[in-house]
């Protein structure tokens, strides 16, 4: 078939699916865990402020 | 199910929850990968290239998985109004969206070595490539929905527009799982189904790891969203009531 690429020239094709996949997951992990400790630490300080 | 409506109760067991998911998930996720990548063979048709399927294959449960959820969420909102119901389709849709992305873009570095081409306008990648149009359009939807707090409306409920996207939306995914038979296509037919797999075990296995860590992952990055607009609400309207204080000279 066209285009099909076969033995060790595959590897570069795992090896960005993989690398793509750990970039993305620890990117949005990363900004949730961020966004979540800012708006939980500015709860806290409000509510402390209030008592 | 209406027991955990209340946020303080739902935070009690989300905090603890949230760094075992994370650390679970990491710990299977780097396992399953490593075994797909040093322990399991080649496969005997498609080579080094078959290994990206322990990434592929739980990107897409889950980019299908959360448009479930969060039309599951805006049923729940519609029906029987629970507080967190609309909470938590909000914090699904950018990982669902992330997940639906990442599928995509593993299954098209898999196409080029495998069939020749990035991409074909085929059943399984049009309507893939519909879902995450459905997230970006949820994720528009729900960050314009009225004013004030972010965006989000009073307590993070949904409109009743959103939530009925989200269920109209929630017909593309059994066409995304019966493209394949409907339709002739580069992609390969149904693997896995409820009758068993035609892949062999000794190829299979690592998949049940990452997808376990993948899940796990994508829980913790839902719970870790939910508990920043529970936050956010809380501060929106603790900076209410002090305006009204003030206002009525409290």
């Amino acid at each position: 078939m066209t285009g099909v690429i076969s033995g060790s020239g595959q590897w570069a094709y795992v090896v960005a699916a993989y690398a793509l996949t750990a970039l993305l997951i620890a990117a949005v992990l990363g900004h949730s865990w961020r966004a979540m400790r800012k708006a939980e630490r500015r709860s806290d300080a409000l509510r402390r402020d209030r008592t | 199910m209406h027991a955990y409506a209340n946020p303080t109760r739902f935070l009690a067991i989300a905090r603890p929850l949230t760094p075992w998911l994370l650390g679970l998930g990491t710990v299977l996720l780097l396992a399953g990968a490593w075994a797909g990548l040093a322990v399991v063979p080649g496969e005997a048709k498609q080579g080094e290239t078959a290994r990206i399927l322990y990434v592929h294959v739980p990107a897409a449960w889950l980019g299908m998985g959360g448009w479930t959820a969060l039309a599951v969420s805006g049923l729940v909102q519609l029906v029987w109004r629970h507080p967190l119901a609309g909470i938590a389709a909000r914090a699904i849709a950018v990982p669902g969206m992330l997940f639906t992305a990442l599928c995509l873009a593993t299954g098209s570095i898999w196409g080029k070595p495998t069939w020749g081409t990035w991409w074909e306008w085929d059943g399984r990648m049009t309507s893939m490539l519909v879902l995450l149009f459905l997230y970006a359009g949820f994720i528009a939807l729900t960050m314009g929905d009225t004013g004030g707090n972010g965006g989000q409306r009073q307590g993070g409920s949904l409109s009743r527009g959103a939530a009925v996207y989200a269920l109209v939306g929630a017909i593309n995914i059994p066409i995304i799982n019966r493209s394949v038979v409907w339709w002739n296509s580069l992609h390969q037919g149904p693997s896995i189904t409820v009758r068993g797999s035609s892949i062999d075990g000794a190829l299979l296995w690592p998949l049940g790891l990452t997808l376990l860590g993948f899940s796990f992952l994508f829980g913790a990055i839902v719970l870790m969203r939910m508990r920043r607009i529970i936050a956010d609400n809380r501060v929106a309207a603790r900076l209410r009531r002090l305006a009204d204080d003030e206002g009525s000279g409290v």
